[in-house]
C-alpha cells in the first residue's frame, strides 16, 4: 500500500519537475499530460509489441516525447502567455483523441500488458533527474534561462537565442514527462487514454504553483503534499479538489506577484553574488 | 436528414457562441482569462433544475442569468480583484482555475457526478414541427430565439448605452478610462456579471436540450468554447458568435459523414493551426488592438 502511494508521489514529482523545467524559460505548459501519455504508449508499444526490455524502452519513450515537443514547440514557443496556454491545452485534448482512435494501441478500450516497473525504478529516475536538475541549477545554463524568463529583449541583446532556449526547456520537460509516463504505464500494467485527461495537466501545473517555483524543491513539495496527504487524512481525500483549490487561491492571494516571479538568489543576498 | 443535422448543429453552435462570448468579453475588456467561466456554465444547468421546479421556464431563464452573474461577481472579487496589472495575467488565470476546482467540487458534493435529470418540460415546448421531413422540437427554436435575443441585447448594450461606452473605453485603455473619470472597478464588475450570466444561461439551455444537468461538462464543453473564442480572435465578439455557429455546424457535418469520434479534436486542431499562422484570430477587428496586449 505504502509502496503504491510512494510510487504515485514519485511520478507526480517527475511531472512537476517537467512543468518546472518548461517554466524556467518563462513558459507555462498545460501539455505535460499529453507528453506523459505519449511516453506511456510509446514505451508500452516497444515492450509489448517489439519485446524491448524496460530500460531502453523508457529512454526511447522520453526521446519520442521530446521529439514531438520539438516538432510542436518550434512554431508555438514564440507565443506568449494566454496563447501558449491555449495551444498546450489543445495539444492535451488532441493527443487524447488521437490515442482513442488508433486501433493498433487499443483505442478507447485501453492498452495493456506492460510490466516491470516498480518503486525502485521510479526512485532511481527521481534521483537521476534530481541530480541533473541540481547540477543544472548551479551551471551557466540556468543563468541563460533566467535571463530569457526575466526579459527576452535583454536576453536577445546579450546574444542568447531566445527561441532555442525556450525550445530546449520545452523538449527537456517533455522528456521528463515522457519517462514519467513510461514508468507509470509499466507500473499500472493497463492504461486508457482517459487516464491522461486535461485535468491531469491542470493538476500538475497547480502542484508546481502550490509548492513554489523559486527552486527545484518547490515542485517536489507540492507534489508530495498533494499526493501523500490525501492518502492518510480522510477529510483531505474527500474534499481534495476543494482544499487543493483553496490553498492555491490562498497562496496566490498572499503573494500575488511572488509565486510566478522567481526570486533570484543572486539578487537576494548580495554576499553570494558571483563576480566572475 | 442533412438539413436536420445542420439545424441541430446550429443549436449546439448557438450555445458554444454564448459561452465563447463570455470568455471574449472578459479577455477583450479586461485582458484576463477566466477559467471559472466553464464551471459557471456547468452550474447554470443546476440552477435551471432548481428554478424550474418552482418557476415557469421564462422566469427560470432570468433566475439562471442572475445567479450566474452573481457568481461572476464573486469570481471577480476572489480571483481577479488583486491581479490587475498586465504582469499578473497568468496568475489571475491560475487563481480562477483554482476557484473553478473548488466550485466543481462543491457542486459534485451536492448533486453527485452523475447527470441529474430535469423536471418535465411545459407542454408548449414539447411539441414538434415538421421541416424538410424531419421533426424538430419547438425547444430548438426556443433556444435559438433566446440566444438571438441575448446577442442582440449584448450588442446594443455595448454599442448604444452609456455603460457600453464605458466598457469600450476600458477595453481601449484602462488607465486612460480612469483618467476620464470612469469607474474601472464598476465596469469590470459589470463585465463579469454579464459574461458569467451568459455562461449560466447557456448552461441552462444545454440542460433543457439534454433534459439533464451534468457536473462534468465544464471542462469539455467549456474549454471547447474557449478554443472557439481563440479561433475567432481573442476579444472579438463577432468572431466568437460566428465561430461558435461555424463549429456547431462543422461538428454536425462530421457526424453525418461518420467521423463523429474526431469531433472533440477538430476545434483544437483549428486552434493550434490558427495560433501558428495568425495568432490574432480569424477576424481582425476587435475591441482592443493586438499590439496593445502582446
Amino acid at each position: 500500500m505504502i509502496a503504491d502511494h510512494l510510487f504515485f508521489a514519485c511520478i507526480n514529482i517527475l511531472l512537476a519537475w517537467s512543468v518546472y523545467v518548461v517554466l524556467l524559460s518563462g513558459n507555462l505548459s498545460f501539455a505535460q499530460g499529453a507528453f506523459m501519455a505519449l511516453g506511456c504508449y510509446c514505451a508500452g508499444v516497444l515492450t509489448v509489441k517489439f519485446n524491448f526490455s524496460l530500460f531502453p524502452a523508457v529512454l526511447l519513450a522520453g526521446g519520442f516525447s521530446s521529439l514531438v515537443a520539438l516538432a510542436v514547440g518550434y512554431p508555438t514557443v514564440k507565443l506568449k502567455g494566454i496563447y501558449l496556454i491555449l495551444v498546450t491545452l489543445g495539444l492535451t485534448v488532441c493527443v487524447r483523441v488521437l490515442l482513442e482512435n488508433f486501433k493498433f494501441i487499443g483505442g478507447v478500450g485501453g492498452f495493456g500488458g506492460m510490466t516491470g516497473a516498480d518503486l525502485s525504478s521510479v526512485l532511481i529516475a527521481v534521483f537521476i533527474f534530481g541530480v541533473l536538475l541540481y547540477w543544472f541549477s548551479r551551471g551557466s545554463l540556468q543563468r541563460v534561462c533566467d535571463t530569457v524568463r526575466e526579459d527576452e529583449l535583454v536576453a536577445a541583446s546579450l546574444g542568447i537565442d531566445v527561441v532555442a532556449t525556450k525550445l530546449l526547456t520545452f523538449a527537456v520537460g517533455a522528456f521528463i514527462a515522457g519517462i514519467a509516463g513510461a514508468l507509470y504505464g509499466h507500473y499500472m500494467n493497463f492504461v486508457r487514454p482517459e487516464n491522461f485527461d486535461v485535468l491531469l495537466s491542470i493538476y500538475v501545473v497547480l502542484y508546481v504553483v502550490l509548492g513554489g517555483v523559486n527552486n527545484m524543491w518547490g515542485p517536489v513539495l507540492g507534489a508530495l503534499i498533494m499526493t501523500l496527504l490525501p492518502e492518510y487524512f480522510r477529510i483531505l481525500a474527500e474534499w481534495r479538489p476543494s482544499i487543493f483549490g483553496l490553498s492555491i487561491l490562498l497562496i496566490l492571494l498572499v503573494r500575488p506577484n511572488g509565486i510566478l516571479r522567481f526570486r533570484l538568489p543572486t539578487l537576494k543576498d548580495k554576499g553570494s553574488f558571483p563576480h566572475e | 436528414m442533412f438539413i436536420g443535422q445542420v439545424l441541430n448543429g446550429l443549436v449546439n453552435g448557438a450555445m458554444y457562441s454564448l459561452v465563447a462570448l463570455g470568455f471574449t468579453l472578459i479577455i477583450g475588456v479586461l485582458d484576463k482569462l477566466n477559467f471559472t467561466h466553464p464551471e459557471i456554465f456547468m452550474f447554470g444547468g443546476f440552477v435551471g433544475i432548481v428554478s424550474m421546479t418552482y418557476l415557469p421556464v421564462p422566469w427560470a431563464l432570468i433566475v439562471s442569468f442572475l445567479v450566474g452573474g452573481t457568481l461572476g461577481l464573486i469570481t471577480e472579487w476572489i480571483a481577479f480583484r488583486r491581479f490587475k496589472t498586465s504582469d499578473s495575467k497568468i496568475t489571475a488565470a491560475l487563481s480562477s482555475m483554482a476557484l473553478g476546482l473548488v466550485f466543481t467540487d462543491c457542486v459534485q458534493k451536492y448533486w453527485g457526478t452523475e447527470p441529474v435529470s430535469l423536471p418535465a418540460l411545459p407542454a408548449w415546448l414539447e411539441k414538434n414541427v415538421l421541416i424538410a421531413g424531419v421533426e424538430f422540437p419547438y425547444l430548438n427554436f426556443f433556444i435559438l430565439g433566446v440566444t438571438c435575443v441575448l446577442m442582440i441585447a449584448l450588442h446594443s448594450l455595448i454599442h448604444k448605452t452609456r455603460m457600453g461606452r464605458h466598457i469600450r473605453a476600458v477595453a481601449e485603455s484602462p488607465i486612460n478610462a480612469s483618467l476620464l473619470g470612469i469607474d474601472v472597478k464598476r465596469v469590470s464588475q459589470v463585465v463579469f456579471f454579464i459574461s458569467s450570466g451568459l455562461a449560466a444561461e447557456a448552461g441552462f439551455l444545454l440542460s433543457l436540450r439534454s433534459a439533464s444537468a451534468n457536473s462534468e461538462i465544464g471542462l469539455t464543453f467549456g474549454l471547447k468554447a474557449l478554443a472557439i473564442m481563440a479561433i475567432g480572435g481573442l476579444g472579438d465578439m463577432r468572431g466568437a458568435m460566428l465561430g461558435g455557429l461555424l463549429i456547431g455546424i462543422i461538428e454536425a457535418c462530421l457526424f453525418v459523414f461518420g467521423l463523429g469520434r474526431w469531433v472533440e479534436m477538430t476545434v483544437w486542431v483549428v486552434v493550434i493551426v490558427t495560433m501558428m499562422i495568425k495568432p490574432s484570430g480569424l477576424f481582425s477587428t476587435r475591441l482592443r488592438l493586438m499590439e496593445a496586449r502582446a
